[in-house]
């Protein structure tokens, strides 16, 4: 039975791909290679991808994803790095691409590596307990009434959380003291347990929490809100919660979600991948688990990712310089 | 029905003679041992007094604790040194040369394993480890040996490779077959 | 009956064809490892780890623990048929259990073993099963103090109960804690100790060193020794087995004594050995003709088994409740556990409880399941052991650098195994303890990151470790058990000045 499921698929295939026949394709296996620890946003993007392109048969070789979490996601830098030329390695990367090398003076630089695609943004939002102070305002104030700093929790240390938290304080003179956690799911449960007063987790990462009524969401760090309307707990939508501009906070912040192969392999590969990609945000599953995590869609290759990389480091770059995070 | 009681027998003729002589005393390992991680220790203390070891505004530096664990690591270390100088007992032999040739017998394959699995890959190095190590050290016959060891190694790959996805080191030969 | 709604909830995560198929893969496995020489329960559990990579958590977890639970039985049969204790707690199994081989009893010894493992790891799992809801409902009250006060009283514990030379402890301990730290620092974002090296980044792997510390070195010691065997076979007909089980009823003292005993001992981290002892020397002297034990009496099998299991299992409890392995298997399952990203600890059974839940439930299937098993396939297992050593050593070292490869796909991690194994048979050998060194691996970093943690959220005030009861008291207790051996001292001698009379 599944031979013949297979034999039909195959078929299918070859009819829609004859023009492409002789294009490059991959010969082994293609690793994901995955910048965090099990159970995290991009372990779960990356098997999700996983998914999607064996569902859809986008690709003859298998995908397997493979996990290089350690020294914080500066294993996974490395590694890519030293595989220049390996066109069986795509990297699912995020904002630690700027940031690492800038905290930790890791040798490493986003450039030496081919971008693929841009495949998602992620959000951020302030969190408090559900029986904490209910707006922005009544935040911040408790904050700065506070005898001892409020504690805000976050995922690693001089990374996106932590320059968020102190943004915070630059823009409402409140003080926070930031406690770096493993990961977000520990920031989201610390803060249920109150040992923390607020996190800045991503929307994904609260999510169970929040709909088990044990936290309250307080804004949004974009300049719109988050598109999806459909009702996530009893009362609210992502769409409900008001972004932190609207609140009278006005710090925005998006983190990338991209694709990229090693340095130094052919056009021809680069341009597998980007079709590859392509394909994948069509997908059911991807669009599906955008919703879920309530992610922002967004698809760029080429000039246009080119572009907005560069803008979006020379964004972090003076977010952490400012922030006091860069290494000497 | 059959509480039988065939007994089962497995000899062992190579085993170490018990009267072989001691290459070391027990007592002159410890020593070196300490040493050793005395040397680990001071290696690590700097480094992490380099990295930083005082007690800033959110607590202790990267380097505050590792700095004093290595002093403890080294206090430690200091006093196995001079407990073994001291002791009064009579040394025990650490190994007598009997064991070490069958201790040698195991380690010498096992790093030739590792180096082959460098540079021919992990399925490779297996087959030859495996082939080798019954062929030369169990003195057992030729082809029994190499048919244990391909279907051992072969067994490994479809499991790993194919069956579980999880990528092992390959080499030239893997990569003339296709993979 | 809260947990009763939760654990057939387990039951139905578990019932699936694959999970099945896995759980008898598992135990036969685990039977395997346990029954040849130079392998056993942690070691074993070590090398097949990576098998269960890509599976998801449960299947894994669930394949793991029955590999442990394979191991245990197999441990047993090698004691009975040979004399040989594969692990250190079935050395008292041996006393009775090979003179009863030797009147031709084999049958009967070792139904008698496996039906009192299935006894006393039963005992365990329903403690489990009824504490467990109790430590979930106070698991939200802990914060990084009092989880950074359990982890010191682990490593206190260690130091101030262990019986190997104190400084050999504090070496293995230090050592591990060191070697933890490797890599970067989580709180402050900093690299650490790693000397420029891209491959000491990552930091040193908690399973590569056990599969090198454990797996490699016992190789090499294995060889030192005379291999040779002779043993008896057996194969266990359905009347033994019942005639066994027709006298349970009249050893429930014994079974429930070490079932207690077992339970207190997995829980606090005392271990299998110290019960398995206790079980037996508490039937002796319980017994009303003492000088039949050693020569093939049957509760002198079912004491020391029961026991046994019962403190392997209950072991699992704080592993799951609160991140600290009461053994060293459960220490490796706890590394596997961060493997796939679940972070054990009081949080486990809110965050996951499909999982928890789900492995609980394995523990009880698993037992019937591998009872069974063990029954019908003893000669199988048993002639293993005619497998000659000069093949089976080189294929564990083949699956050693196999597991030791998969958890970072890193060739250096292979080179770091070997290096574990060189020094693991050298400190076995000079009597540091590694058990310290690997609980040290494992826990290291996160005692020292709850410790920062504590430090920033309090300013930097170190008596937040006595801010409320709950961590005051752990810390307390802590620090009494570091310097237990003093106390113990000190109140030896007001019981002199009570009563010098008697001493």
């Amino acid at each position: 039975m599944r031979k013949i499921i297979k034999a039909t698929a195959a078929l299918a295939a070859a009819l829609t791909a004859m023009p492409a026949l002789a294009a490059w394709e991959p010969t082994k296996p293609v690793e994901i290679v995955v910048a965090a620890g099990a159970g995290g946003a991009s372990d779960q993007m990356a098997r999700m991808m996983q998914a999607a392109i064996q569902k859809n048969n986008l690709m003859k070789q298998p995908m397997v994803v493979s996990l290089k979490g350690g020294a914080s996601g500066a294993e996974a830098l490395m590694y890519m790095k030293s595989s220049e030329g390996d066109p069986n390695k795509v990297l699912i990367a995020y904002s630690l691409i700027y940031m690492l090398p800038l905290s930790a003076k890791i040798p490493f630089n986003w450039r030496e590596l081919t971008p693929v695609s841009v495949i998602a943004l992620d959000q951020f939002a302030l969190w408090d307990n559900s029986k904490g102070p209910k707006t922005v305002k009544e935040f911040i104030d408790a904050a700065k009434a506070a005898t001892w700093p409020f504690k805000m929790g976050g995922t690693g240390s001089k990374r996106e959380d932590h320059v968020l938290t102190v943004f915070i304080e630059q823009k409402t003179g409140a003080k926070f003291s930031y406690l770096p956690y493993k990961s977000g799911g520990e920031a989201a449960t610390q803060l249920v347990g109150g040992h923390i007063d607020s996190n800045v987790n991503n929307p994904s990462e609260n999510l169970e929490v929040w709909r088990a009524g044990q936290v309250r969401p307080l804004c949004v760090f974009d300049k719109e809100r988050i598109s999806y309307t459909a009702k996530v707990t009893d009362t609210q939508s992502w769409h409900d919660i008001p972004t932190c501009k609207e609140e009278g906070l006005d710090i925005q912040y998006l983190m990338l979600r991209a694709m990229f192969l090693p340095g130094k392999v052919t056009q021809e590969q680069q341009e597998f991948y980007v079709d590859l990609f392509r394909k994948v945000v069509q997908t059911p599953e991807y669009k599906d688990y955008m919703e879920k995590q309530a992610l922002k869609p967004i698809f760029l290759t080429g000039k246009d990712m080119l572009q907005f990389l560069e803008d979006d480091d020379a964004l972090n770059k003076s977010l952490m310089t400012e922030a006091g995070f860069v290494a000497k | 029905m059959s509480d039988t009681d065939i007994e089962i027998i497995v000899d062992d003729p190579t085993a170490p003679e018990d009267d072989s002589p001691a290459v070391t005393s027990g007592r002159a390992v410890d020593a070196v041992v300490s040493l050793l991680l005395l040397a680990l220790a001071m290696t690590l203390g700097y480094d992490n007094w380099r990295t930083g070891i005082a007690w800033d505004a959110t607590g202790p530096q990267p380097g505050y604790f590792p700095f004093y664990l290595s002093v403890v690591l080294a206090g430690a270390s200091l006093y196995g040194l001079l407990a073994a100088f001291l002791s009064r007992k009579a040394a025990e032999p650490f190994v007598t040369r009997a064991q070490i040739r069958r201790v040698m017998a195991v380690f010498v394959p096992t790093l030739l394993f590792c180096l082959v699995t460098q540079f021919l890959g992990l399925y490779v190095a297996s087959f030859l480890l495996i082939g080798g190590f019954m062929r030369f050290v169990g003195k057992i016959a030729l082809w029994k040996s190499l048919l244990t060891a391909f279907v051992f190694t072969a067994i490994m790959f479809v499991t790993f490779d194919i069956m579980f996805d999880v990528i092992m080191p390959k080499g030239p030969l893997e990569a003339a077959l296709g993979y | 009956m809260e947990a009763f709604g939760l654990l057939l909830h387990g039951f139905a995560v578990l019932l699936t064809w694959k999970t099945l198929a896995l759980m008898m893969l598992g135990l036969v496995l685990g039977i395997f490892v346990g029954v040849l020489p130079g392998l056993g329960g942690p070691n074993g559990v070590a090398i097949l780890l990576p098998l269960t990579f890509t599976m998801d958590p449960t299947s894994a977890i669930v394949m793991l623990s029955c590999i442990y639970w394979g191991a245990l039985f197999g441990g047993a049969i090698t004691s009975i048929l040979f004399n040989i204790p594969g692990e250190a707690w079935s050395v008292a199994t041996t006393f009775d259990g090979y003179p009863m081989a030797q009147q031709g009893r084999a049958a009967e010894a070792l139904t008698a073993a496996f039906t009192s493992s299935f006894i006393g790891s039963l005992a365990a799992v329903l403690l489990i099963t009824f504490l467990a809801p109790l430590i979930s409902s106070f698991a939200l009250k802990f914060g990084p103090p009092e989880f950074f006060a359990v982890y010191l009283l682990t490593f206190c514990s260690f130091v101030g109960l262990g019986r190997e030379a104190k400084h050999k402890t504090v070496i293995s301990m230090t050592l591990g804690l060191l070697l933890a730290g490797i890599g970067m620092d989580t709180v402050s974002g900093q690299l650490r100790m790693t000397f420029g090296s891209s491959e000491l980044l990552r930091g040193i792997n908690f399973l590569v060193a056990v599969i090198g510390l454990f797996g490699i070195s016992e190789i090499l010691l294995t060889m030192e020794e005379r291999l040779a065997l002779r043993g008896h076979a057996a194969a266990i007909s359905l009347r033994v087995v019942l005639s066994v089980w027709k006298d349970l009823p009249k050893y429930w003292m014994t079974l429930l004594r070490s079932s207690v005993i077992g339970c207190w001992l997995g829980i606090t981290p005392g271990g299998a050995i110290a019960a398995s002892f206790m079980g037996y020397n508490l039937a002796k002297r319980f017994a009303k003709d003492q000088d039949s034990f050693g020569k093939g009496r049957i509760e002198g099998v079912f004491a020391p088994e029961t026991a046994a299991h019962a403190s392997g299992t209950s072991a699992l409890l704080p592993m799951l409740a609160l991140g600290i392995p009461g053994s060293g298997t459960a220490a490796i399952l706890l590394g596997g556990l961060m493997v796939w990203g679940l972070n054990p600890g009081p949080l486990l059974f809110v965050e996951h409880k499909d999982f928890v839940w789900g492995l609980i439930a394995s523990m009880y299937l698993g037992n019937v399941v591998g009872l069974v098993l063990v029954l019908t396939t003893v000669p199988v297992f048993a002639s293993v052991l005619r497998v000659p050593f000069a093949a089976v050593a080189p294929m564990i070292v083949v699956s050693c650098a196999i597991g030791a490869y998969a958890i970072q796909n890193a060739m250096f991690d292979i080179w770091l195994m070997l290096g574990f194994g060189v020094v693991g048979y050298v400190f076995k050998k000079i009597g540091i303890p590694l058990a310290p060194l690997t609980l040290a691996l494992v826990l290291g970093s996160r005692a020292e990151d709850a410790f920062r943690l504590s430090m920033i959220g309090s300013g930097g005030d170190i008596k937040v470790f006595w801010s409320n009861y709950l961590v005051g008291s752990i810390t307390t207790l802590a620090i009494a058990l570091l310097f237990w051996p003093l106390i113990d001292k000190g109140l030896g001698g007001v019981r002199l000045l009570w009563q010098p009379g008697k001493v």
